[in-house]
């Protein structure tokens, strides 16, 4: 009974030292305790640790900014799946969104999530924009992260409009027919900018390529390092709080 | 060294606090709290909230799907997505480089410059009638043209209630 004891003691110990070693702090039960977490965890420190009540009222930010971004993250997410069981060629790419209905496990609801998360996301930062308009949050200090928003903006916009391709349904194909098609209106540089997009006259095996490539590693990529900065430079140029 | 440090912060929030005359009112007073874990809970409850949403309308809804694209086929009406619709519409209205080009050209340059152009310092509603009058009659046309594209447009794009009131 001793010897268990002892051993239980140990295990004790070598536990509570793999929790302190994750943890450098007890539970965040008193304000300091608390402040000490929020600084020392990676994952949280892309909050200021003390903000003032003013910052963060829900009515004031309505949580767009943070609803889109969590968006993007379930848009990772469920990409990351579809990505396991999509081929973007035009012999399997449709042949594969009926797998991921009927023969992938939870295929066709993740399917789903990420088309309906897109369309959500695409709504989220529509409203964020009209919210910071509504409160003059763009002016002084904050013009320049207001640019870098507005470019989040066009990049969803693009992501949603590359992704819609990749199912290579008879929607998909002719809506970015037609997207394509206004970009050859532009003088001189419309149809290259178009032929440039497509690999292409028409939208083809190399277009399909190029959205898929664009849509799982260029623009979220560029959007990513956006946010990261758009993030950073609402903590820097101050929050715009209270109204 | 620390203090001195510390009297430049204070002396640059000085300088900011006398160079923006924006904040609606003075929050200076306003009670600190610790983000962690308020704030974080906060945005864990919007997360999970958006989890659920996202999970019930996925069970329900099945994202669309249609025959296998066929280039030899168009579709009539062949409709961009739903956010270029208000585009789309423009272009069967406008000629295209109007529509195309410039309209969208100007509304981003627009946007950008928005902070530079709009000199109103004051964020009050009250104060600035202009600016929200317009970016509300903006947003009021924009919507309307993506209703009018997604909901409104038939055959050869000609205008068509079918759609919505179902008789087809």
């Amino acid at each position: 009974m001793k010897v268990l004891g002892a051993a239980w003691d140990e295990l004790y110990s070598v536990m509570a030292q793999m929790v302190q070693g994750l943890f450098r702090h007890g539970l965040p039960l008193t304000d300091k305790i608390a402040a000490r977490t929020a600084l020392t965890n990676f994952f949280l420190h892309i909050h200021p640790v003390r903000v003032r009540r003013s910052w963060i009222r829900m009515s004031y930010t309505l949580c767009l900014g943070g609803l889109s971004f969590f968006l993007f993250i379930v848009l990772t997410v469920t990409g990351l799946y579809l990505m396991f069981y999509y081929v973007p060629s035009v012999e399997h790419a449709y042949q594969d969104m009926y797998d991921l209905k009927f023969v992938v496990t939870f295929g066709g609801v993740i399917r789903n999530m990420h088309r309906w998360a897109a369309h959500a996301m695409v709504i989220t930062v529509w409203l964020h924009v009209a919210r910071v308009f509504y409160t003059g949050a763009y002016k002084k200090p904050r013009e320049f992260n207001w640019a870098i928003g507005t470019t989040l903006l066009l990049i969803t916009l693009l992501l949603s409009f590359t992704g819609y391709l990749l199912p290579w349904d008879q929607l998909s194909i002719w809506a970015i027919t037609v997207g394509t098609n206004m970009a050859r209106y532009a003088p001189i540089a419309g149809p290259y900018t178009r032929y440039l997009m497509l690999g292409g006259k028409v939208v083809g095996a190399n277009a399909l390529l190029r959205f898929y490539v664009a849509h799982v590693v260029g623009l979220p990529l560029v959007a990513f390092l956006l946010m990261v900065v758009h993030f950073w430079r609402v903590r820097k140029d101050g929050f715009s709080g209270g109204l | 060294m620390a203090t001195e440090a510390r009297e430049r912060i204070e002396a640059r929030r000085r300088l900011q606090r006398a160079e923006t005359p924006l904040a609606v009112r003075d929050d200076s007073q306003d009670e600190m709290i610790v983000s962690f874990p308020e704030f974080v809970f906060k945005e864990f409850i919007a997360s999970v909230a958006m989890t659920v949403f996202l999970l019930i309308v996925s069970i329900w809804l099945d994202a669309p799907l249609l025959n296998r694209a066929n280039p030899g086929m168009t579709p009539n009406p062949s409709k961009a997505p739903w956010y270029f619709l208000g585009l789309q519409e423009l272009l069967s209205r406008f000629p295209p480089l109007m529509a195309g080009v410039a309209f969208p050209t100007f509304v981003i340059v627009l946007m950008i410059l928005l902070p530079y152009l709009d000199r109103n310092p004051s964020r009050r509603p009250a104060e600035r009638k202009v600016a929200i009058i317009l970016f509300t009659l903006y947003m009021l046309i924009a919507v309307a043209l993506v209703l009018i594209g997604t909901f409104f447009r038939g055959e050869a794009w000609t205008w068509n209630w079918g759609l919505v009131l179902g008789s087809g």
